[in-house]
């Protein structure tokens, strides 16, 4: 007999892999905005532009939890099915 | 179906069954995690130059420093000399004739690079992507260099050439 949970993942066999891409996708997206926000702190770094540096880091911080926050959302391997 | 398919593995294979589905997936987990790891550092980074900035600013250059005699460079030449300080920088000393001197750091702000002066153009260049700056005030004229070079204040003091920092 079936339950909910497997009826569910038979009639949308591609969720998980949706969700994966989507996680990745917005990872990738994360972490183009962290290489900017590091380029941009290095270059006003030397010329002494500190209060740049400082809202760039506090950026590339809250983009660092929000990675680990979505890791949260992160679908389960694919268990093999009994037999 | 199966029987067929299995009896084409060749037996050490099946001794080790791997379902590609299921190690794809595992691969895509951790791609994910290694993602979350590079945003980690990333902001590590980011945190590390704030933290430099503030703990350890970059000394300003202090008091007066003799670099050679006037005589020793001649109208439209130029002197590469060093400053030892927090850390030792290169600088250029440049003749421009009519008494006036000037002296800037000699490392082009797009990739430090070194620039020289260049008294037939009247400029001074950075060779690496041909960036050019004004030789009296530093400022950019061309190229991709994003800022002005750091400019010392020259002396002349009894025919001996002496910079300083500019607000000394």
């Amino acid at each position: 007999m079936s339950d909910f949970r497997q009826s569910q993942n038979e009639a949308h066999p591609n969720k998980t892999s949706t969700l994966m891409t989507g996680i990745i996708v917005l990872q990738i997206l994360f972490v183009t905005i962290q290489i900017w926000f590091l380029f941009g702190a290095l270059n006003n770094a030397l010329q002494e532009n500190l209060n740049f540096a400082i809202t760039a880091a506090l950026g590339s911080i809250t983009f660092a939890f929000a990675s680990f926050w979505l890791l949260r959302y992160l679908p389960d391997a694919v268990k093999r099915r009994k037999k | 179906m199966s029987k067929d398919s299995n009896a084409e593995i060749p037996k050490w294979k099946q001794d080790f069954p791997i379902e590609q589905k299921e190690a794809t997936h595992v691969s895509r987990r951790e791609f994910a995690k290694f993602l979350t790891l590079l945003s980690g550092a990333l902001a590590v980074g980011s945190t590390a130059i704030v933290v430099k900035s503030i703990a350890f600013p970059e000394q300003p250059l202090v008091g007066e420093h003799p670099v050679c005699k006037e005589s020793d460079v001649p109208e439209g030449e130029s002197f590469m000399f060093e400053i030892e300080g927090s850390k030792t920088i290169p600088y250029l000393l440049i003749n421009l004739g009519n008494d006036e001197w000037r002296a800037f750091e000699q490392k082009c702000t797009h990739l430090s690079c070194a620039v020289k002066y260049r008294h037939d153009l009247g400029q001074i260049e950075c060779p690496c992507h041909k960036g050019y700056f004004n030789p009296r005030t530093g400022d950019v004229i061309q190229g991709p260099p994003p800022r002005p070079l750091p400019q010392l204040e020259v002396v002349i003091r009894d025919g001996q050439v002496i910079v300083k920092a500019q607000n000394a």
